[in-house]
């Protein structure tokens, strides 16, 4: 799992794709060197092999053979000492002179190159040489084959291999290593950017990020990022001042005309004065419920509201009661887990919860509720049910809109906010308010974290 | 009942004192702050109405005064600041109780009834009774004519409510607030169907009613309707 997580995070990342160009280019560039190297020093060799036969392809016309086989046999006296090796072929195939006898097993064209091994004994030691050769046509059907030793040259490659790989491998060790130290630079910013984030999104708008104090591109970014809650701090700010000026007015013009009205409806003498009174009320509490019903959200959304450790077992088990006798026998069943509690707001929670089932008797006409609060992991999953019409998929979304009425609720009494003070209290409690399929019927969700000690009273 | 209503919006003020006057109280206005404390220190006010946010002198702040200064009179706080936290402060700070605006008179006439009343009672009374229905809080025991009344923990919760209450008028949200402490309405008539089941418990069977209906206002537990 760490190991997972590990390779899935920007450091890893970052490590290995900075080892990883490091080392390709140094094998380029190692690998140029090399492969120049050895061409230069092969062509070189070559073309000193090649010399020395033209010489004494030269020698051998201009020479009698005797004398001819007496150079060869002094060349190749000590081979080791210039390290040559010859051999000088007669035209029936006879040896004549040279210190290796090679030729007949060697398939190669006259004026062709060949490579073999020689066994040579040095002191006590037994080696093996390689040799690199050319055999040259000499006319009349003598052929001299000459070769030098060229054993440095292949040690000198596999040293040149051998370092290049170490080369390659130090330089993906310090690649990697720079990379973690910059990814974990990097990564830690981000972290402490999105810890401090998720504090700003949960209500402390007051928070603010640390500055490292090195200047560097992270700092620039921390502060532009203050800047921006700045600005968001005071805008909210704003808004709760003017949300709740222009509340606090409403209600006192509401209280106002709602005593007026009363007033009108105590001194009306006609029957008809004293209905138009009822019906002035009657509006003006439904003005007033959905002023509160707007408030209760700006309230849940603002994130401003004090929580506290709620037991969510008996708030759940709380209302399933008050709900019960409101049901037909039998239509509503519950079944909660007891000993859930998270950080919130149980009020809130409560109301939120008492919108779900009321939607879910108002709205499941008479089919069962079934309401469910389980364990789910690290969170407590509330689900409320019933097998009426539901909301088809492509209205569920609006259905947590304000105002929002769903086609064919327009008989069933209602403001239009109910589902999205649930989105709003599920939001203000880290959660999500999940509308599903029950097939049929409605299944709204909530999954909202447990408090840390999970199980307290 | 002497109320004292310190209300710094006139209009408001002026209609509740008509409509607290038609109820039959004494009612007497201040619009201020210092002139509301001046007047609660002096005057002999069976409950005072104060208006969470006044002119010279904060509500709470007035209350806090009064408490500090010994004053046991029943504080019931007006708001047009109605969140369900803003409520814990004014009760914090000393009020009894704690109405939004707008209200309703019936509401507000209720509360201020059963605040009245219950500073007249001295202490925890745990056996109650109207006519021949005996309640026992200790004990967990009704009884109607000497007959023993099964109810669940929550009908027996409702039931001293409504006694504590009797022979006065409470409504839907004080009981919400009091039996279950909701602090917001739910849109369906849970209360009534609540109300309802508890009067098949108690008053079937029996001729004379004690669980009554008001209309517009609430329900009142009481012998003599």
């Amino acid at each position: 799992m760490a190991l997972v997580g590990f390779a899935r995070s920007s450091i890893a990342r970052l490590a290995v794709l900075h080892a990883g160009l490091l080392a390709v280019s140094m094998m380029a560039v190692l690998g140029g060197v090399y492969l120049g190297t050895s061409r230069l020093i092969a062509e070189e060799g070559d073309q000193l092999i090649a010399l020395e036969a033209q010489g004494l392809s030269e020698d051998f016309r201009e020479r009698d053979l005797d004398a001819f086989v007496t150079t060869v046999v002094d060349r190749a006296e000590d081979p080791w000492v210039r390290g040559g090796v010859y051999e000088l072929r007669g035209p029936r195939g006879d040896f004549l002179a040279g210190n290796v006898v090679v030729l007949p097993e060697l398939a190669v064209q006259p004026g062709g190159w060949a490579e073999f091994d020689v066994a040579v004994t040095r002191g006590d030691a037994n080696a093996s040489r390689r040799i690199r050769a050319k055999v040259a046509e000499l006319g009349g059907g003598y052929r001299l084959l000459v070769g030098h030793d060229v054993q440095d040259r292949r040690t000198f490659r596999a040293v040149m291999l051998r370092s290049l790989a170490w080369a390659v491998l130090v330089t993906l060790l310090f690649g990697a290593l720079g990379g973690w130290w910059l990814g974990r630079r990097l990564s830690r910013a981000a972290q402490a950017i999105s810890a401090s984030a998720g504090r700003i999104a949960a209500g402390n708008l007051g928070e603010r990020l640390a500055l490292t104090g090195s200047g560097d591109e992270v700092d620039a970014l921390v502060s532009r990022f203050n800047e921006l809650l700045g600005r968001v701090e005071q805008l909210t700010t704003t808004m709760r001042a003017v949300l709740d000026s222009t509340a606090h007015d409403l209600r006192g013009h509401l209280n106002r005309i709602r005593g007026a009205a009363q007033d009108a409806r105590q001194t009306a003498r006609e029957p008809a004065a004293a209905a138009a009174a009822d019906a002035v009320l009657a509006e003006i509490d439904r003005l007033s419920e959905t002023l509160q019903g707007l408030l209760r959200i700006a309230l849940a959304e603002s994130g401003t509201a004090p929580l506290d450790e709620v037991d969510l077992s008996a708030v759940a088990a709380d209302l399933a009661e008050f709900y019960q006798p409101v049901a037909a026998p039998g239509q509503l069943s519950v079944a909660i887990d007891p000993g859930l509690s998270v950080r919130g707001h149980r009020q809130l929670l409560a109301q939120a919860l008492s919108n779900l089932l009321d939607n879910a008797l108002k709205y499941g006409r008479g089919t069962p509720v079934a309401l469910r609060l389980t364990r789910a992991g690290a969170n407590a999953r509330l689900e409320v049910e019933d097998r009426g019409p539901g909301i088809p998929a492509e209205h569920r979304e609006l259905a947590t809109q304000r105002f929002r009425r769903l086609p064919g609720s327009s008989g069933l009494p209602g403001s239009g906010l109910g589902l999205s003070l649930v989105a709003a209290v599920a939001r203000l409690h880290h959660a999500e308010l999940l509308l599903g399929d029950a097939g049929p019927g409605l299944r709204a969700v909530l999954e909202l974290p447990l408090a840390i000690g999970g199980s307290a009273h | 009942m002497k109320i004292l209503l310190v209300e710094d919006d006139r209009r408001a003020s002026d209609y509740l004192l008509k409509g607290l006057r038609e109820l039959g109280h004494a009612v007497e206005q201040a619009f201020d702050g210092e002139a509301g404390l001046k007047a609660a220190e002096a005057g002999n006010y069976d409950v005072l109405v104060l208006d969470r946010m006044l002119p010279k002198l904060d509500g709470l702040e007035i209350v806090k005064q009064l408490r500090a200064a010994g004053s046991a009179v029943p504080i019931l706080i007006l708001s047009a600041l109605d969140e369900v936290d803003e409520r814990i402060q004014g009760l914090r700070a000393g009020g009894d109780d704690y109405l939004a605006k707008p209200y309703h008179l019936e509401e507000l006439a209720a509360r201020l009834d059963a605040l009245a009343r219950r500073q007249g009672e001295a202490g925890f009374v745990a056996r109650l009774k109207v006519a021949d229905l005996e309640l026992d809080a200790r004990a967990r025991r009704v009884t109607r004519a000497g007959r023993k009344i099964e109810l669940t923990a929550r009908e027996f919760q409702l039931l001293e409510f409504l006694m504590r209450h009797a022979g006065q008028v409470v409504t839907r949200t004080m009981i919400l607030e009091g039996v279950w402490d909701y602090h917001f309405d739910p849109k369906t008539n849970v209360i009534d169907v609540h109300i309802s089941r508890l009067r098949q418990a108690i008053d079937k069977g029996f001729e004379r009613q004690l669980l009554h209906t008001v209309r517009g206002a609430g329900y009142t537990l009481t012998e003599d309707p």
